[in-house]
């Protein structure tokens, strides 16, 4: 930069100048490239070999020992073909259509409550946002206790106002629902969180011009809110629906995938397949198949929200 | 007229709040039910409504489980595990951050553009291949096959430093190279002391996703010599699912280490939640 202000005259000092400029180039990229240097290797070793990894053994038949064997797509055909593959894919859109829906709507209200200026408004936060952080190997202890058919506390408030409970994880309609309500539970206050910035991040000033024009509150809600807020809430729809598909944990520990494979979702399932009985080759087909999935879920949402339009009232 | 006004916005106000309470309530009340529970007396835990206060309270619960497995241990490869991810992740991501943030270097977008994407490919899917390369390199049941993958920093926490560094303005860094001062002096004396609460949040993120994990652990270790707490409870759900009283004191020794590290940076956490939204 003081090179640029310095005035050069000669060609000589010209030539001096370029070669000093290439040199701080090449040392500024250098410098980059050594704090780079290990996120590099754990990024190529840890992150990129084993995605190109995962779709070549898919081609493969292993059981983890020996030498695995080529197989082509017989991996894909089977899966096409296996009843218990494609439940696991619609308990894992089960899941996210009871989860995704449920776990927004909640969280919008919940935003919208906390955006008026409340008294006690940041412990109300913190309560919220308290679930996000649990383990969910212990939640799962938790809520299994809490629907416990006898002990739990839901059925003892059910039965309170004489209510039989069902049993709900060895029930298979009941067992899905629960699952999804512990992570409603878990996740809500960490998507009202981000629906709550993006809320203060709307102008003042619209609301009161609209409200100047006689609009009802229902109608600032739907002409100014929910348009400004969209970019909030495609993240919170994007990265959420992008969780849900992976749910494991939860099931891991509540139900192992039962009652009779009600709440075997795909990472489950996945689990099962590869480090269970040990089909390398299968679990990985399937990996990818999910993979597909969540990528194509993202480019429709994603697609979606950019047709219609932001506004900009900068 | 403005007196009946007057009331029906009080009424509205009381109603918001009830309902904010209620939702406070049920977001908290697994926690305390858990430990209210866990402080029974074993006979107690079932017999009694969760919500009736223990009492007499005991740490009968606390001691049986310590002692009679090895909870000191999962807590203990838990903290290793979890801490040297999160030193690593905060190190490591710090530096790549710097270099995605404020240097310019040829195939830097495209490099950060493949961090990026990365962050949708599901967990599951990198998992066969990464136990591979753990086996091939002899680290299956080992501290450095468990936090080898994700202690080179991620992709989600180059991220959100990278998006923190570019608000510190740069007349600040222009000073200090006019001083003379190196790329790392740049960054250790000035961008890092201006960069606290990001260091701070990513840590406590870190470290609770880390201690929260269980599949990497279920599927990189096999025996007790680095079994984590989540295993560890895991496994004692699955053999005393009845007994309520002991599962419970394990869940809460695995919850509340987190509840106070939350508590402690909450204010952080808080608000770098909100902008990883914002962006």
């Amino acid at each position: 930069m003081i090179d640029d202000i310095v005035p050069l005259a000669s060609a000589q000092g010209r030539r001096r100048r370029t070669d000093r400029r290439f040199a701080r180039h090449v040392r500024a990229t250098a410098e980059a490239y050594a704090l780079l240097a290990p996120s590099l290797i754990g990024f190529l070793l840890f992150l990129v070999a084993p995605i190109f990894g995962v779709a070549g053994l898919s081609l493969f038949d292993w059981n983890l020992m020996g030498a695995p064997s080529f197989v082509g797509l017989d991996n894909y055909r089977e899966l096409a073909a296996d009843p218990d593959a494609w439940r696991s894919l619609f308990n894992t859109v089960y899941y996210v259509l009871l989860n995704i829906p449920a776990q927004t709507v909640l969280a919008l209200l919940l935003a919208l409550a906390l955006n008026r200026r409340l008294r006690g408004g940041r412990v109300f936060r913190v309560a919220f946002v308290l679930p996000w952080m649990a383990m969910p190997v212990a939640l799962g202890i938790v809520w299994s206790w809490i629907f416990d058919p006898r002990h739990g506390v839901v059925n003892q408030v059910l039965g309170m106002v004489g209510i039989d409970g069902p049993n709900w994880l060895t029930d298979p309609a009941w067992a899905m629902p629960v699952i999804a309500s512990v992570n409603v539970w878990q996740y809500t206050g960490y998507t009202m969180l981000i629906l709550l910035a993006g809320l203060q991040a709307i102008p003042h000033q619209l609301y009161e011009a609209a409200a100047i024009d006689g609009t009802t509150p229902v109608q600032r809600f739907f002409m100014i809110t929910l348009p400004l807020l969209r970019p909030s809430l495609f993240f919170v729809l994007v990265t959420n629906t992008i969780g849900s598909f992976q749910v494991f944990d939860t099931v891991f520990v509540m139900t192992q995938g039962g009652p009779g494979g009600a709440t075997d979702v795909l990472n489950f399932h996945i689990y099962q397949q590869g480090f269970q009985l040990f089909r390398a080759g299968f679990a990985s087909a399937l990996a990818m198949v999910l993979f597909g999935l969540i990528l194509l879920v993202t480019a429709a949402q994603f697609l979606y929200f950019r047709k219609r339009t932001v506004y900009d009232f900068s | 007229m403005k007196r009946t006004q007057l009331k029906r916005t009080q009424l509205k106000r009381s109603a918001l709040y009830l309902a904010l309470l209620m939702g406070a309530a049920v977001a908290v009340a697994p926690y305390l039910m858990t430990l209210n529970s866990a402080l029974k007396e074993p006979s107690r835990v079932l017999t009694t409504p969760a919500w009736e206060p223990a009492f007499p309270a005991t740490l009968g619960n606390f001691a049986k489980v310590w002692s009679e497995y090895d909870m000191a241990g999962f807590l203990l490869h838990s903290l290793v595990y979890a801490g040297a991810v999160t030193i690593g992740q905060v190190v490591f991501s710090t530096m790549a951050a710097y270099a995605f943030g404020r240097m310019s270097f040829p195939g830097r977008d495209a490099l950060f553009w493949g961090y990026l994407a990365t962050m949708m490919v599901p967990q599951i899917v990198t998992l066969v291949p990464l136990f591979l390369i753990m086996r091939e390199l002899g680290l299956i049941d080992t501290y450095l096959g468990l936090i080898l993958p994700t202690a080179f920093g991620t992709p989600y926490g180059i991220f959100l430093v990278r998006q923190y560094f570019r608000t510190i303005p740069r007349d600040l860094e222009s000073a200090a190279r006019i001083d003379g001062g190196g790329t790392w002096t740049v960054l250790t004396r000035v961008v890092l002391p201006l960069s606290r609460p990001i260091l701070a949040t990513l840590a406590t993120i870190t470290f609770i996703t880390t201690w929260n994990t269980l599949l990497w652990p279920l599927i990189i270790t096999n025996g007790d010599a680095v079994r984590v707490v989540t295993l560890g409870i895991s496994a004692l759900k699955g053999q005393y699912s009845s007994q309520y009283h002991l599962i419970l004191a394990a869940a809460a020794l695995a919850l509340l280490p987190l509840v106070v590290i939350f508590l402690l940076f909450q204010r952080h956490i808080v608000r770098s939640i909100a902008l990883t939204g914002l962006k």
